[in-house]
């Protein structure tokens, strides 16, 4: 039971993740620091749930919430911890931030009505994390003869060489996304593409030329085939990040609509 | 070898990638839930904010840095 006393206003509960029955609630600091993390347990999955305050959570507060920044940062961690101190100790089937339910029979409720295809998530994602793999590419300068060219025929010519110069990089960055993804994936137990970031959104000066995610067994030859990639592709800096809570490889119908 | 010949791992995870994951994606839930699919505009107008705020610490490290030097 959660330290602090129970107020009508802390009545909202917090769904994290979901993990298997038998798993203990991880030992990590809820969105609400007052209220433990603790594991709901229900069929064959557990919840991990903490008690918050609707008065913070609740829909009539959240736009005003969302738009202090700090806030959302101190919550999103708190989230991203709990999941990640959870992975430690096996799978665990991630939710969205602010998945909040106004009482914990509803959590029960959810729980058990979708037991099956929790139960077969869990089961999928067993010995798996996920692994973020981006691709930066140092920024091409435009050609410059264009506008040196003194006479028209040579600014024409200049023009229809940077065009055909545009061409072959789209050509040859498309080839990059499909031939990288597709060794990946051949290492790895799932995969998907993702949106690249903007200069601005990733605070980098180079390019952001490939987004993906991978669903990798820990046991599996995957770093060792990203090592082998990284070498393979000229001007090209790749990044790896995580280990993450699966949250590109729920289940379909879990996901967003 | 060139600077491109190692993957780096990002120990550090940037709150960009952060929230690019805990507001898009996981198991997104309708129903009892308090935040409801209807409300997911309000995700991003928090993920506007966030990135303004990205944006903000990173000027005012490279301020820092500028100062250490």
């Amino acid at each position: 039971m959660a330290a602090a006393p129970l107020s009508e206003s802390d009545a909202g509960s917090y769904l994290y993740g979901i993990v298997a029955r038998d798993r203990a609630a991880p030992d990590a600091a809820g969105v609400d620091p007052r209220h433990a993390v603790v594991a709901v347990a229900e069929g064959p999955v557990a919840g991990l749930v903490s008690r918050v305050s609707l008065t913070e959570f609740d829909e009539a507060a959240l736009p005003q919430r969302l738009a202090d920044a700090a806030w959302l940062e101190q919550k999103i961690r708190a989230h991203e911890q709990v999941l990640d101190a959870a992975l430690e100790s096996g799978a665990v089937v991630p939710c969205r931030f602010c998945t909040v339910y106004r009482d914990e029979h509803d959590v029960r409720r959810f729980l058990a009505e979708r037991a099956d295809v929790l139960a077969a998530a869990l089961a999928r994602l067993d010995g798996c994390v996920e692994l973020g793999v981006k691709a930066f590419a140092a920024s091409t300068p435009g050609n410059a003869e264009a506008t040196r060219a003194e006479s028209g025929r040579a600014y024409l010519e200049a023009r229809r060489e940077e065009k055909q110069a545009r061409e072959d990089l789209a050509r040859s960055r498309a080839e990059l996304v499909r031939d990288l993804h597709e060794r990946l994936l051949a290492a790895a137990k799932d995969g998907v593409l993702l949106d690249l970031q903007s200069r601005e959104a990733s605070g980098r000066d180079s390019e952001m030329v490939f987004n993906a995610s991978y669903l990798v067994d820990v046991t599996s030859r995957f770093e060792a085939e990203l090592t082998a990639a990284a070498g393979d592709y000229d001007g090209v800096q790749l990044e790896v990040t995580g280990p993450w809570p699966p949250y590109n490889f729920v289940p379909e119908e879990l996901g967003r609509p | 070898m060139s600077d491109s010949g190692r993957p780096v791992l990002a120990h550090e995870v940037t709150l960009l990638e952060l929230v690019d994951r805990v507001l898009n994606k996981g198991v997104v839930l309708t129903g009892d839930i308090t935040l409801s699919v209807a409300d997911v505009d309000l995700v991003y107008v928090g993920l506007r904010v966030l990135l303004a705020s990205v944006a903000t610490l990173e000027e005012q490290r490279q301020l820092a840095a500028g100062e250490a030097l």
